[in-house]
């Protein structure tokens, strides 16, 4: 898939996490995979010096981060295979990670739900019973 | 690698981890759903093929998410599972959105307790909001010092 590739734009890769995320909806097995990271360049890369052992820690302004996703397939299964990814840029990382949040948390429905009702019955029960 | 007990756990390793190795560090949350197991009724009863159709089709798979910090270069995993709806969107929100800021290098947000205090955009401009606003900085920075005696 060449398309997948190249990184999304914000509105897109949500649109199709969502997607990726309905997906999943209806059948009861599979898995997603989401990952983040900063996006290096191996390039330039500022390589350790006597001077600056640790290059990394020093920054001297904020970078960019990647958000990858996948249905986890592997490259036999090529065909269904759907990767994603976006890069994010610092100014924008509050903003992405609620959209983010809202569409991971609707997405995965089939983690428990909170179950006050059963609690509260349980308590009940508690109480009454002694 | 043991998964870590609580999400906070988790939270201040993967953040430990992440300042000393920004660069490499990576996060991924795994959210897998699975069948649920079937409960094999016992044979003999009659009735039991048609309960045994019936609950599985009532019982819902069942989802679970792991969220997992690895860092390839020093081959730390830092790994957290859970099963409650409840915690995708303070992961994802605060705790991934946290470790996101550090990933790019931003400063680290301002304390929670003192949001409360800070004041509004436009109360520079006002000369009697000032006192309130050194008030909520004292305040602060009390909250500071008690979150770090807290770290020892």
């Amino acid at each position: 898939m060449p398309s997948s590739k190249s990184h999304l734009s914000q509105t897109e890769f949500f649109d199709q996490l969502e997607k990726l995320f309905s997906h999943r909806k209806g059948s009861d097995h599979g898995a997603i995979y989401l990952t983040q990271k900063r996006l290096t360049h191996s390039e330039d890369a500022t390589l350790p010096s006597p001077d600056e052992e640790f290059p990394d820690l020093n920054l001297s302004e904020p970078v960019p981060i990647l958000i990858r996703a996948s249905n986890g397939k592997s490259a036999r299964e090529r065909g269904d295979k759907v990767r994603i990814s976006t890069v994010v840029k610092p100014d924008d990382l509050d903003g992405f990670y609620v959209r983010y949040a809202d569409i991971c948390k609707a997405g995965m429905a089939a983690l428990k739900p909170r179950d006050r009702s059963k609690k509260k019955a349980k308590a009940k029960k508690k109480k009454a019973g002694p | 690698m043991p998964y870590f007990e609580t999400a906070q756990e988790w939270l201040d390793q993967s953040n430990l981890l992440l300042q000393a190795r920004p660069a490499t560090t990576r996060i991924t949350t795994r959210y897998s759903i699975k069948p649920a197991r079937t409960r094999k009724s016992k044979t003999g009863d009659e009735s039991a093929t048609d309960d045994a159709a019936a609950t599985t089709e009532t019982k819902p798979p069942r989802g679970s998410l792991v969220i997992k910090t690895y860092d390839p270069e020093s081959g730390v995993v830092l790994k957290y599972r859970t099963t409650k709806a409840a915690e995708v969107s303070r992961l994802f929100q605060s705790s991934l959105g946290r470790l996101g800021r550090g990933m790019a290098a931003m400063p680290e947000p301002p304390v929670e307790e003192a949001m409360p205090d800070a004041p509004p955009a436009g109360a520079a401009a006002e000369g009697a909001s000032t006192p309130t606003g050194t008030a909520g900085q004292q305040q602060t920075g009390g909250g500071g010092k008690r979150k770090k005696k807290g770290k020892k």
